[in-house]
């Protein structure tokens, strides 16, 4: 029994770093419409932009903010030089979805040669036990759940008390009714993809901090993780991807208590699969993944 | 210029014109964005493995694997096609009915993923990580594999394959039924509101496709001998989509086109540069292989933004006797 207490605890990690990932993609997503299949791989450049940075003796918390700032500019940049110009050309979303494939194509391979094929570690020491009960944490993934839980008020609050974040909302909405409200749908835009980016990049980070080793395939995980995350929850919903991290981060801890920790993936596919037959929606949306009337 | 040069890119440039053929199908004439195209190859290769190998306690029992069952030729090809179909089906069932079109193209994408990790961690049923080797070629009990004649009549019976696919998706885009094919692509809610049911067209040519990218794949392993996970990476899809988008989506003879240039022709250029051992040591280890990746990104980005229609472009059908 207490191998799932203990898992339960791992859950928690998991969740943290899943909510952080999958509520940045989601937010692309129903912001800007464009489902950035480049995701994992701007938080696997922020990882190793970290990585070098913790090797050059820089504190791993240091390179958490520098992987978030990377973030954020890189998917800025990828916005505005390749995916806003398609999407301006009147790409259909299918056209979308290989523009960012072979985007994500090309980021992996021009950091291979750079990174290498092999896998990596942070050169951090996790800290001191802390145990509860019989949930056993580092220090580390104390502070992983600590800025989990930061990291989803400050997004709370940013959509329901600002102008921005109700801008946000109104062009998730209805971007045309928006832009002729008087909303600069452009600079929303444009901040939707600096403030999701900084999450990729810190989810990247966190997501290497927490796996102990990395390696650049590590990024077709990431996004599997996130996506079931993201599609549990209903895309496009930031409060969904909240919940989807919560149960894909539990779920998938158990299962590697109770089976094996190499199908973590699987068990989080096999989450996606049961989604899009039973409840393609998802759990709060209410369109999400289901087609077009008709 | 020797025989085996000639029969290898002449092998590997119809495997790969019978798979963009079938994605054509797929994705240029119906619109479906079959992401997990490479795991209806593999589905097809590891069949035909598996009926061609003899079991697993051959050759001292180094690899483990199910089936097992030493068929002869052509039973095993016809096996690969069969569980290419055989895969669509639940595939299709679970991703084609109810998901946005985005969404499938995700799911696939992901099932792409998923379906290399669980063959790599499951080593006892179809070889895991090192896969399958020692795959007899078709025929080798009547000819030696290792004859100039062999390469020949390989070549040979891999052509007449590619004719026969060639044939059958000719037959399906030039008929009524690929009219509705390419009306539910134009505009899903009007094929449908003209009583089309785009999930059984889905379904159909799914299964078609599937079917065909499971041949590809067991002449594949027929030829090359050995198949494992690493072969069916999900960006090897990526591959077959930039021909699809080079040549010409929904052109058959553009689908050939594309599969001449991206695949067989990248993989040439590749191998060339690497044989060169000024270029080859140039920069980090896997420098020409990564930049090759990287060239198929630009590719596809380039022709999607200068050229979306592909070289080969597909033709406008006007019906002869409508208003000019």
């Amino acid at each position: 029994m207490s191998i799932f207490v203990a898992a339960f605890g791992f859950g928690l990690v998991s969740m943290s770093v899943i909510a952080i990932a999958a509520v940045g993609f989601t937010m692309q997503f129903g912001i800007t419409n464009m489902i950035n299949l480049a995701y994992g791989e701007v938080m696997i450049s922020s990882a190793y932009l970290a990585y070098y940075l913790n090797k050059a003796g820089v504190s791993i918390w240091i390179g958490m903010v520098a992987g978030a700032l990377f973030g954020a500019v890189f998917s800025f940049l990828l916005n505005r030089v390749v995916y806003a110009p398609f999407m301006r050309k009147g790409t259909a979303n299918l056209g979308m979805v290989i523009v960012s494939l072979a985007v994500s194509l090309m980021i992996s391979n021009l950091l291979l040669p750079i990174v290498g094929f092999y896998s990596v570690s942070y050169q951090e020491d996790a800290g001191k036990l802390i145990r509860l009960g019989s949930i056993v944490l580092t220090r580390d993934q104390i502070i992983v759940i600590g800025i989990a839980v930061v990291v989803m008020l400050a997004i709370h609050a940013l959509l329901t008390y600002t102008r921005l974040g109700k801008a946000m909302r109104a062009t998730a909405a209805n971007p045309t009714l928006a832009r002729n409200c008087g909303i600069p749908t452009q600079r929303v835009i444009d901040s939707v993809w600096l403030i999701t980016g900084a999450l990729c990049g810190l989810a990247g980070v966190i997501a290497a901090l927490n796996a102990d080793s990395f390696a650049i395939a590590n990024g077709s995980a990431f996004l599997i993780t996130i996506l079931a995350a993201a599609v549990l929850g209903g895309a496009g919903q930031p409060y969904g991807a909240m919940i989807g991290a919560v149960l894909i981060g539990l779920i998938t801890e158990l299962s590697a208590a109770a089976w094996s920790p190499e199908y973590k993936e699987v068990v989080a596919f096999g989450i996606l699969v049961l989604v899009m037959v039973l409840r393609p929606q998802g759990l709060l949306a209410k369109r999400g993944a289901l087609a077009a009337a008709g | 210029m020797n025989t085996y040069y000639a029969a290898n890119l002449l092998i590997y440039a119809g495997i790969d014109i019978i798979a963009c053929l079938a994605l054509n199908l797929q994705f240029g004439v119906s619109g479906i964005v079959n992401f997990s195209f490479i795991v209806f190859q593999a589905v097809g290769a590891y069949a035909a493995a598996i009926l061609s190998l003899p079991p697993d306690t051959a050759n001292g029992g180094f690899q483990h694997y199910v089936g097992g069952l030493q068929l002869p030729f052509p039973v095993p090809w016809i096996g690969g096609a069969i569980a290419g179909g055989l895969l669509a089906i639940p595939v299709g069932f679970v991703v084609l009915r109810k998901l946005r079109s985005d969404y499938q193209a995700i799911a696939l994408l992901v099932l792409s993923v998923i379906a290399n990790t669980v063959i790599t961690n499951a080593d006892k049923f179809l070889g895991g990580a090192a896969g399958l080797a020692l795959v007899p070629p078709p025929l080798s009990d009547r000819i030696d594999p290792n004859t100039e004649s062999y390469q020949y009549l390989y070549i040979g019976i891999t052509a007449v394959a590619v004719v026969i696919a060639f044939a059958v998706v000719n037959r399906v885009v030039n008929s009524p039924y690929g009219r509705s094919l390419r009306a539910m692509r134009e505009r899903e809610i009007a094929a449908a509101s003209i009583g089309k049911n785009p999930v059984n067209l889905k379904m159909t040519i799914f299964i078609v496709g599937g079917v065909i990218a499971g041949l590809s794949g067991a002449i594949l392993v027929g030829f090359i001998q050995i198949w494992a996970p690493s072969v069916w990476l999900y960006p090897e899809t990526i591959i077959l989509f930039a021909a699809i988008i080079v040549g010409g989506r929904g052109n058959n003879i553009g689908a050939i086109l594309g599969a001449l240039l991206v695949p067989v022709g990248f993989e040439e250029v590749t191998r060339l540069l690497n044989s060169n051992p000024n270029i080859a040591n140039l920069g980090p280890p896997n420098l020409i292989s990564a930049l090759q990746w990287v060239a198929i990104g630009l590719l596809i980005l380039g022709f999607l933004w200068f050229r979306p229609q592909g070289v080969r472009p597909e033709p406008r059908r006007v019906f002869e006797g409508g208003p000019d």
